[in-house]
């Protein structure tokens, strides 16, 4: 056997090592979204951490939903406070529906 | 121009109508915005915001003015929302396949050694972006409200109210009666939705890497 058929075979054997004990990406997004409602188990945090370390598609994901949760947090204070660049008004129909009821009805 | 409604804004935010149908112009559009954002449709949004001046003036007599009157408005709008949260999700009764194809299984491989994980032309790729650059930007909430509307009724007001009044669990729970399993598989589906859909919608167009 060669010293490259070797190595080969070892970074296999590794590669089967980690696929048979680490969740998938399909399970580590799974937590990576419950990692926002609960703490994690000490078994789920260790797995997810280590796919974390090989895995740059579920590092995004895990930023892009707290870019999300950021960003709409974010979008609720602006739209409370008024400060929204982009803003949306009643249409003068629903403005003169809601003053006849209210006219009507405070009579 | 712009400078003028912005300083309208700020006066009417302080002030008090002397009469019920002054709260029309003074606070109306603060209160429609308020309920756009968590409803998915104009026509519902605007009749909240009526239900709530409605209500309003029924209780016109307990209001003291503790508060500012935008302020004691937008607690009964708050509400008024919750109920119809509450009511949306009693129309339709919970099963654990409800929205099941937003989890999105076709980003991930289907076989091979590699069978669960992402596939590479699928995979989330980088997003260049920022929250305050995302506020500006008028484009992106139309659309986060065109991937907002294809979700279920319930997914969306889990995934509103969970994101944008964070709310707790519990009482998300209570208001969708639903237990807490099932309020993590629906915000696991909501966000794996709108994560995709403002992907290949949004980001893809303005400078992604993969």
């Amino acid at each position: 056997m060669t010293e490259r058929g070797l190595e080969d075979r070892a970074a296999h054997a590794l590669r089967y090592f980690f696929l048979r004990r680490l969740p998938t990406c399909r399970q580590t997004v799974e937590l990576i979204s419950q990692s926002l409602e609960r703490p994690l188990t000490l078994r789920e945090r260790v797995a997810t951490r280590i796919h974390l370390w090989v895995c740059i598609w579920c590092v995004r994901y895990l930023e892009q939903l707290q870019l999300m949760r950021d960003t709409l947090g974010a979008r609720s204070k602006q739209v409370s406070d008024d400060a929204s660049p982009d803003g949306d008004s009643l249409s003068a129909q629903a403005r003169e529906r809601m003053k006849r009821a209210l006219g009507q009805h405070s009579r | 121009m712009e400078q003028d409604e912005t300083s309208e804004g700020e006066r009417a935010r302080g002030r008090a109508a002397a009469d019920p149908s002054e709260w029309v112009d003074l606070h109306g559009d603060h209160l429609y915005r308020y309920a756009l954002l968590r409803l998915r449709d104009a026509a519902l949004a605007e009749d909240v915001v009526q239900e709530t001046l409605l209500a309003a003036l029924q209780s016109r007599r307990d209001f003291e003015g503790r508060s500012a009157e935008r302020t004691w408005l937008t607690g009964i709008l708050k509400h008024k929302l919750v109920d119809h949260f509450r009511r949306a999700s009693r129309q339709v009764c919970a099963s654990p396949d409800e929205g099941e194809e937003f989890g999105h299984d076709e980003l991930f491989r289907r076989e091979g050694e590699w069978r669960g994980h992402f596939a590479p032309d699928r995979a989330p790729v980088e997003w260049l972006a920022t929250p305050a650059e995302l506020l500006e930007q008028g484009e992106f909430w139309e659309t986060f409200r065109r991937c907002l509307s294809p979700l279920p009724a319930r997914l969306a007001s889990a995934f509103t109210l969970r994101e944008m009044e964070g709310m707790a669990s519990e009482e998300i729970c209570e208001v969708l009666g639903i237990n807490v399993n099932n309020l993590w598989v629906m915000l696991h589906r909501a966000r794996m939705h709108l994560r995709r859909c403002l992907e290949l919608n949004w980001f893809a167009g303005v400078g992604a890497r993969r």
